[in-house]
C-alpha cells in the first residue's frame, strides 16, 4: 500500500455505522491481542529508534564546536548503530508478526465467508451471482486485512514524527514554527496530485476496458480471419486498440510519474529556506547549531506522514467497505428454515405435496395450492413450456428453496423436519448442465460416496453400454475431466454425473434433462444409464427427449403451476389435447417419423 | 479444358511489409534488438539519472559548505544567500532531470508494450491454421495482455528505478574522496554487501513468490468451481467436505504468505543501511579529532550516506520486476518462435475446384508417441455428394474432417481432392475453395451484416439479404430492432448456437466454396426450429461436397454416404439401408 494506492476504487455512498464496523473488526482481532501488543511495543521501539539517529547526529554534530572527546565518538556511533540495529531488528519482528495476524485474521474470516456463501440456499444465488460472492471471499478480506498494515505503518511514522517535534520543540520552538508552516502546503500539494492522478487513472482504466476487449476479441478472431483470408481487415482492427491503449497508458504514466521529482523540487525548496532561517540564527548564537542540522534533517520524518495522511482516508474507507461487503456475505439470512433436525431414516420415496404455494418473489406466484402425489418407486415425467413451474416442484423436493403455505411431504414425513444433509443423501440429482469438478473422472464419480472402490466403479460403469464409453476416455476412468468437466464432451459429462448418482444409490431421483446435442450412440448409452436408475428409485424427469417422456410411468403436463392432464404417451396424445400440442412443438422433430419425412426439406425451396 | 487460376497473387499465410526486423535467438537479445530503435531514450534515462543522482548530492554537499561558513569566527553569513540559490536551482534542475528519467522509462516502457504485442500479434496472423488450432486461446490472450505488461514494468517502474538508484550509490563513491580518500571506504562496502544482499534476497523470494501465486490460485479456482456447482455441492449434500477443502487451501495460501513475510521482513539491506550509517559517521569523526576533516565535511558526508536510503528501498521490488519482464519477454518469443511445418507452395495446382475427395489409407497422429488420431482411413466421395460422419465424442470426426484444407497434415496416406494429393495444392486456392464451419462459432462484435459478408467483404445488400433467407437466418435477423446493423455482444444482443450457425451458413453462401464441411453440434428445442436449420442444411449442401459431422438422424438418414468413426477407424461407411443391415450400433440409434 502506498501513495498510489486506492486511486482506482469509488468511495461508495453506503450507510453504514463506522463504529459497529470497527467494534466487529475488532472482534477478529480480539484472539490475537497478545500479538498485538507485541507489535505495538516493536512499534514504540522502531519509532523511537528512527527518531533516535536525527537527535544523535545532531548531538554529534554540535560537539563539532569545540574539540570531541574519544569516548564521545564512539558512545554516539555506537548508539547509532544500535538504533540502526534496533531499527531493523524491530522491524523484523513486527512484520513477522503482523504478517502472521493479519494472515491468520484473513483466512479465518474467509473460512467464515465460504462457510456462510455455503450454507445459503439456492435462492441466494439466485440474486448475487457467484463471480460476486467469489470476490467477497477473496480479493474483499485481503483489502480487510490491508487496514491493519495500513494503521500500523501511519501510526508508526506519526509517533517518530511526535518525538522528533517534541526534542526539536523543546530545543527550539521557533525553529519548529518554520516546520510546520511547511506542513499545510506539502498536504494541499498531496491533495491535488492524487486528484489529477485519480482522474487520468479513472480515464485509463475506462479506455483500458475497451481496449482489453479489442485485443481479446481480436486474438479470439484470428483461426476466422485466417478461414476467410481477412487477416488485413482484422489487424487494423487490432491496430487500432493498440494504438489507443498506447497513448491512454503514455498519458497516464506521464501524470503518475510527475509526482517524485515534483516532490523533490519542493524537498529542495523547503531544504533552502530552512538552511537559511537557521543558519541565520545559528550566526547569530540563537540556537545551536546541532538543533540547526536536526531542524533540517527532520523535513523527511514530517513530510511522509502527510503524505500518507493525505491517501489514508480513501484508503481506509475502501478498505472499510472492503470488510462489509464480506460482513454482509457472512450475515444474510437464509430463507429456508428446518424446524427440526430429525434424522432420515431409509426412504421408499413416496412424494406428497398438499396445497402448496410457492413463489420465488413476492410479485409472482409460480405454483398456487399445488397437489401431486408420487407413489413409491414411481417415475414421472414433467412437461410444459417454460415457466410451467416443472423445475420448482423438483427444487422443493430437493429443498433447495422454502415454500410459503401448504405441506410437502415424504414418505409422510414433513420435509421441513429433516436433518438437510441427511436427506440429501438420498436423493440422486442430475441438472441439466452437469456439473463436474476438476480431478479425474473416477474422483467425480465418487464425489458423494468416497468410500466406494474402483472396482465397484467400474462394474457400473461396464453396465452402461457394455463400458464403451470408457473406451473414449484418453485414460479411462483417470481421465482429467478439467475445469468444471470442460474436456469431455456434454454427452460424457452427462454419463459421468449419471454414474454418481448410480453410485450414491438414492431412493428419490431428479433428471432435469439437458438440451444439448448429443451424438446419437453416446445417446442409447445415457439412455441406459437412466433406465438403469429408474428401476431402482422415485423419479421427477424434467422431460426434454421423446424417448423419457416415453418411459415415464406418468407423464404430469402443467401450466401455469397447475397440473392440466396426466396419464402415459401414447393415451395423452390420442387425447389431443395440450400434450398434443407440446408434442407437436418439442417433441415431434425426435421421433423416427420425422426422420423419415425430413428428406422433403431438400426438395422445398 | 482450362479454368481460371485461383488467387495466385496471395501468399498462403499473412505478412506484413517493412517491418522492424529483431533478433529473435534470445529474451534479453530481442529486448535489446527493440531496444536499439529507442537508443535516444536510453541516453536519456541515463543523463537524467545521473543528473537526478548528481543534483541530490548537490545538497549535502552544500549543507556542508553552510555549517563551515556558519562556524567560522565570525560566522560568513554572507555565504549563506548565495548556498540557498545554488540549492534552488539545483533541486529546480533536478526535478526537471528525475523527470526526464521517469518520463523517458515510461515512454520506452510503453512503447515497449505496443511494439511487442505487435510484433506478437503479426507473428500469429502469419502462423498457419494448425498452430491456431492447437494453440489454446486463453493462452495466447495470457501472453498478449499480462506477459507484454510484464515487460513495461520491466522499464517503469523496474529499470528505472535499477538505473535511478544505482547512480544514487554511485555518486558518495565519487565524491566521498574529495574530502578525505578513505572515505571512498564505506561507500565501496556498501556498493559490495549491497548486491549480494540483493542477489540472496531475491534468490530465496522467487521460489515462495511462486507458491503464493500458485496456492492463490488453487484456493480462487476450487472457490469459484465450488461456487458454481452449488447445486451439486448441496444436491449431494457435500457441504462439509467444500469447506474442509477450502479451510485446506486457505491454509495452504496463509503459510505460503507468512513464508514470503518472513523473508520480507528479513530483508537485510535495512540492517546494512543502519551500520553503514554508524560506520560512516565514525570514521568521519575519527577523521575530524585527526584535525583532517572540518565539521562541514562531517555533515556533508554523514548527508551522502544517506543517499543510500534509496538504493535500500528500491532493492524492495525493482529487481524482481526486471526478472519477471524477462521471464515475461522468454514466454512471448516462445510463441513468437513456433513454427509450423506446413509449406505455402505457392507454385502448386490452383484449379477450379470441382469437389471430388478421395482418402487413400490416411493415418494421422497429433504427437509422436500418441495413439493415432486417425488410422488407415479410406474412403471416395464424388463431386456434389453429402457425407454424414458419425461417431462418439474422440473418434477422430474432427481431425478427419481438417486434413481436407490441411488444418493438419496427414502421417501416412494420402488425402486428394480432384486427383491431386492436397499437399500438391497451393495452399491459397485449396485454403479458398474448402470451407470449414467449426463447433464454436465466432462472431465478430461488428453488424451482422458485416459478419456476414466477412468472407466477402465487397457483397452488396441484396446478396448478403440473399445469402440470409438461403440460411434461414433472415427472418430472426429482422426481429432485432436494428435487423442488419444490430451489433452482436452489444447491449445484450446475444444469438444460440442455431443462430450463430445460420449466420456461418450465410458466410458460406456468399464466399461460395467448392467443399463445405459443418461440424454440426447444435439441437433445436423446438420442433419449428429444427425444420429451419434442417432446410438451411439441405440448402448450404446442394451443389457442392459436404462433410458433415452431425448428431442429427435425419442428416445421417438422408445422406449420400455415412461415415461412423470407432476409435480413429471407420467402423460402418455406406447408405443408410446397408449400414441398416450391417451394424448393430448403427441400428440401435434407429430404433425407438
Amino acid at each position: 500500500m502506498g501513495f498510489f494506492s486506492g486511486l482506482d476504487t469509488e468511495s461508495y455512498d453506503r450507510q453504514y455505522s463506522d463504529r459497529d464496523l470497527v467494534r466487529r473488526i475488532i472482534q477478529y482481532f480480539k484472539p490475537y491481542s497478545k500479538g498485538l501488543l507485541v507489535v505495538a511495543f516493536f512499534l514504540a521501539l522502531i519509532a523511537v529508534s528512527g527518531a533516535a539517529v536525527p537527535v544523535l547526529v545532531s548531538r554529534a554534530v554540535n560537539a563539532l564546536d569545540q574539540q570531541i572527546e574519544n569516548s564521545q565518538i564512539w558512545i554516539l556511533s555506537a548508539a547509532v548503530l544500535v538504533s540502526g540495529v534496533f531499527s531493523w531488528g524491530g522491524n523484523w519482528v513486527r512484520r513477522r508478526l503482523l504478517a502472521r495476524i493479519t494472515q491468520d485474521v484473513i483466512m479465518d474470516i474467509r473460512v467464515q465467508a465460504f462457510r456462510a456463501a455455503a450454507s445459503h440456499d439456492l435462492s441466494f444465488y439466485d440474486e448475487f451471482s457467484s463471480g460476486r460472492i467469489v470476490s467477497r471471499i477473496t480479493s474483499d478480506t485481503r483489502e480487510f486485512g490491508q487496514v491493519v498494515i495500513l494503521v500500523t505503518d501511519l501510526v508508526t511514522q506519526l509517533v517518530q514524527a511526535g518525538l522528533v517535534a517534541f526534542v526539536l520543540f523543546n530545543a527550539e520552538p521557533q525553529l519548529m514554527l518554520w516546520l510546520v508552516i511547511t506542513l499545510p502546503l506539502i498536504f494541499l500539494f498531496a491533495i491535488g496530485f492524487r486528484r489529477l492522478a485519480r482522474k487520468v487513472t479513472r480515464r485509463g482504466m475506462r479506455a483500458m476496458g475497451n481496449v482489453n476487449a479489442a485485443i481479446k476479441e481480436t486474438v479470439s478472431g484470428i483461426s476466422v480471419a485466417k478461414n476467410f483470408r481477412q487477416e488485413g481487415s482484422i489487424f487494423g482492427e487490432f491496430d487500432d486498440a493498440n494504438q489507443s491503449s498506447f497513448r491512454v497508458n503514455l498519458q497516464r504514466g506521464v501524470v503518475l510519474s510527475l509526482l517524485f521529482p515534483s516532490l523533490n523540487t519542493l524537498q529542495g525548496f523547503a531544504t533552502a529556506i530552512l538552511l537559511y532561517v537557521g543558519g541565520m540564527q545559528a550566526a547569530a548564537g540563537v540556537v545551536s547549531i546541532g538543533s540547526w542540522y536536526l531542524f533540517m534533517q527532520s523535513l523527511d520524518r514530517f513530510w511522509f506522514p502527510v503524505l500518507n495522511l493525505s491517501s489514508f482516508w480513501t484508503q481506509l474507507q475502501s478498505g472499510l467497505s472492503a470488510s462489509e461487503r464480506s460482513f454482509a456475505l457472512i450475515d444474510a439470512e437464509h430463507k429456508v428454515v428446518q424446524v427440526n433436525q430429525n434424522p432420515v431414516p431409509q426412504l421408499s420415496g413416496e412424494i406428497l405435496f398438499d396445497k402448496v404455494d410457492f413463489s420465488y418473489t413476492e410479485q409472482e406466484s409460480v405454483l398456487h395450492q399445488f397437489d401431486l402425489h408420487i407413489k413409491p418407486g414411481e417415475n414421472i415425467a414433467l412437461v410444459g413450456h417454460t415457466g410451467a413451474g416443472k423445475s420448482s416442484i423438483a427444487k422443493l423436493v430437493a429443498r433447495f428453496y422454502e415454500f410459503q403455505s401448504g405441506n410437502l411431504l415424504v414418505d409422510g414425513m414433513d420435509i421441513r423436519s429433516f436433518n438437510l444433509i441427511d436427506f440429501r443423501q438420498q436423493l440422486g440429482i442430475v441438472s441439466q448442465i452437469p456439473f463436474l469438478f476438476s480431478g479425474t473422472v473416477v474422483e467425480n464419480i465418487r464425489y458423494a460416496r468416497p468410500d466406494v472402490s474402483d472396482e465397484e466403479i467400474l462394474t457400473l460403469a461396464r453396465r452402461i453400454g457394455d463400458g464403451e464409453w470408457l473406451n473414449t476416455l484418453p485414460h479411462g476412468l483417470e481421465t482429467e475431466v478439467g475445469e468444471r468437466g470442460g474436456r469431455l464432451s456434454m454427452g460424457q459429462r452427462q454419463l459421468v454425473s449419471l454414474l454418481r448418482v448410480l453410485v450414491q444409490r438414492p431412493a428419490i431421483f431428479i433428471l432435469d434433462e439437458a438440451t444439448a446435442s448429443i451424438d446419437p450412440f453416446t445417446e442409447w448409452q445415457i439412455q441406459q444409464g437412466l433406465d438403469l436408475i429408474l428401476r431402482d428409485t422415485t423419479s421427477i424427469l424434467i422431460a426434454h427427449r421423446l424417448s423419457t417422456v416415453r418411459a415415464a410411468d406418468r407423464i404430469i403436463v402443467l401450466d401455469n403451476g397447475q397440473i392440466i392432464e396426466e396419464g402415459d404417451h401414447d393415451g395423452l396424445l390420442s387425447l389431443g389435447g395440450h400434450y398434443a400440442g407440446l408434442y407437436n412443438t418439442y417433441f415431434r422433430h425426435q421421433s423416427l417419423a420425422y426422420v423419415e419425412q425430413s428428406v422433403e426439406f431438400s426438395e422445398l425451396e | 479444358m482450362t479454368s481460371p487460376s485461383i488467387s495466385s497473387d496471395l501468399p498462403a499465410e499473412f505478412t506484413l511489409p517493412n517491418r522492424y526486423r529483431t533478433n529473435r535467438t534470445g529474451p534479453i537479445r530481442w529486448i535489446v534488438s527493440h531496444f536499439m530503435r529507442y537508443w535516444y531514450l536510453g541516453v536519456l534515462i541515463l543523463i537524467g539519472a545521473y543528473g537526478n543522482a548528481y543534483l541530490a548530492a548537490v545538497v549535502p554537499v552544500k549543507i556542508g559548505e553552510a555549517f563551515n561558513a556558519v562556524m567560522e569566527n565570525p560566522a560568513g553569513t554572507d555565504v549563506l544567500i548565495g548556498i540557498v540559490w545554488t540549492i534552488v536551482w539545483t533541486q529546480l534542475v533536478r526535478g526537471i532531470l528525475q523527470f526526464g528519467r521517469n518520463f523517458g522509462a515510461e515512454w520506452l516502457g510503453q512503447l515497449f508494450e505496443r511494439n511487442i504485442r505487435d510484433e506478437l500479434y503479426v507473428s500469429l496472423l502469419g502462423k498457419s491454421m494448425t498452430f491456431h488450432n492447437l494453440q489454446p486461446v486463453g493462452d495466447t490472450m495470457a501472453r498478449a495482455t499480462n506477459d507484454v505488461r510484464e515487460i513495461n514494468f520491466m522499464f517503469s517502474p523496474g529499470l528505472n528505478l535499477v538505473i535511478g538508484s544505482a547512480n544514487f550509490i554511485l555518486l558518495p563513491i565519487i565524491i566521498a574522496p574529495n574530502y578525505h580518500p578513505s572515505l571512498v571506504i564505506t561507500p565501496l562496502i556498501f556498493l559490495a554487501v549491497y548486491f549480494l544482499l540483493v542477489w540472496q534476497y531475491l534468490a530465496e523470494l522467487r521460489p515462495v513468490s511462486n507458491r503464493v501465486r500458485q496456492s492463490f490460485g488453487t484456493l480462487n479456482t476450487r472457490l469459484a468451481e465450488a461456487l458454481d456447482g452449488i447445486e451439486t455441492v448441496k444436491g449431494m449434500a457435500q457441504e462439509d467436505s467444500e469447506i474442509e477443502r477450502f479451510e485446506n487451501n486457505a491454509q495452504g495460501f496463509r503459510d505460503a504468505s507468512v513464508r514470503q513475510g518472513d523473508i520480507e521482513a528479513r530483508n537485510l539491506t535495512l540492517l546494512l543501511l543502519g551500520v553503514i550509517t554508524a560506520g560512516g559517521l565514525l570514521h568521519s569523526l575519527l577523521l575530524f579529532r585527526d584535525g583532517l576533516l572540518t565539521a562541514g565535511d562531517v555533515v556533508a558526508y554523514f548527508g551522502l550516506l544517506q543517499l543510500f536510503g534509496f538504493p535500500t528501498f528500491a532493492s524492495i521490488f525493482a529487481y524482481s520486476q526486471v526478472s519477471l519482464g524477462i521471464a515475461g519477454a522468454r514466454r512471448i518469443l516462445d510463441l513468437i518462435n513456433k513454427e509450423t511445418d506446413l509449406d505455402q507452395n505457392i507454385s502448386g495446382f490452383d484449379q477450379q475446384m470441382r469437389g471430388e475427395v478421395v482418402f487413400k489409407n490416411v493415418s494421422f497422429n497429433y504427437d509422436d508417441d500418441e495413439d493415432a488420431a486417425i488410422d488407415q482411413v479410406s474412403f471416395s466421395v464424388s463431386p456434389g455428394q453429402t457425407v454424414a460422419i458419425v461417431g462418439q465424442t474422440g473418434t477422430g470426426k474432427t481431425s478427419l474432417v481438417k486434413l481436407i484444407n490441411r488444418t493438419y497434415d496427414v502421417t501416412a496416406g494420402q488425402v486428394v481432392v480432384d486427383g491431386v494429393d492436397v499437399c500438391d495444392w497451393q495452399m491459397a486456392a485449396l485454403r479458398q475453395q474448402v470451407s470449414i464451419i467449426e463447433q464454436d462459432i465466432f462472431l465478430f462484435s461488428r453488424t451482422i451484416r458485416e459478419n456476414i459478408a466477412f468472407g466477402s467483404q465487397d457483397s452488396t445488400d441484396e446478396e448478403i439479404i440473399e445469402a440470409a433467407k438461403a440460411a434461414q437466418a433472415h427472418e430472426f435477423i429482422l426481429e432485432f430492432k436494428d435487423g442488419y446493423d444490430t451489433v452482436i455482444g452489444e447491449r445484450g444482443v446475444t444469438l444460440s448456437g442455431g443462430q450463430r450457425q445460420r449466420l456461418a451458413l450465410a458466410r458460406a453462401f456468399l464466399t461460395d466454396p467448392r467443399i463445405l464441411v459443418l461440424d454440426d453440434s447444435t439441437s433445436a428445442i423446438d420442433s419449428a426450429t429444427e425444420d429451419k436449420i434442417q432446410r438451411a442444411i439441405y440448402a448450404a449442401a446442394k451443389g457442392r461436397t459436404t462433410f458433415i459431422i452431425t448428431h442429427r438422424l435425419s442428416q445421417i438418414r438422408w445422406a449420400d454416404l455415412i461415415i461412423v468413426m470407432r476409435k480413429g477407424r471407420i467402423e460402418a461407411i455406406g447408405k443408410h439401408e446397408d449400414l441398416l443391415a450391417s451394424s448393430e450400433a448403427y441400428r440401435r440409434i434407429f430404433s425407438e
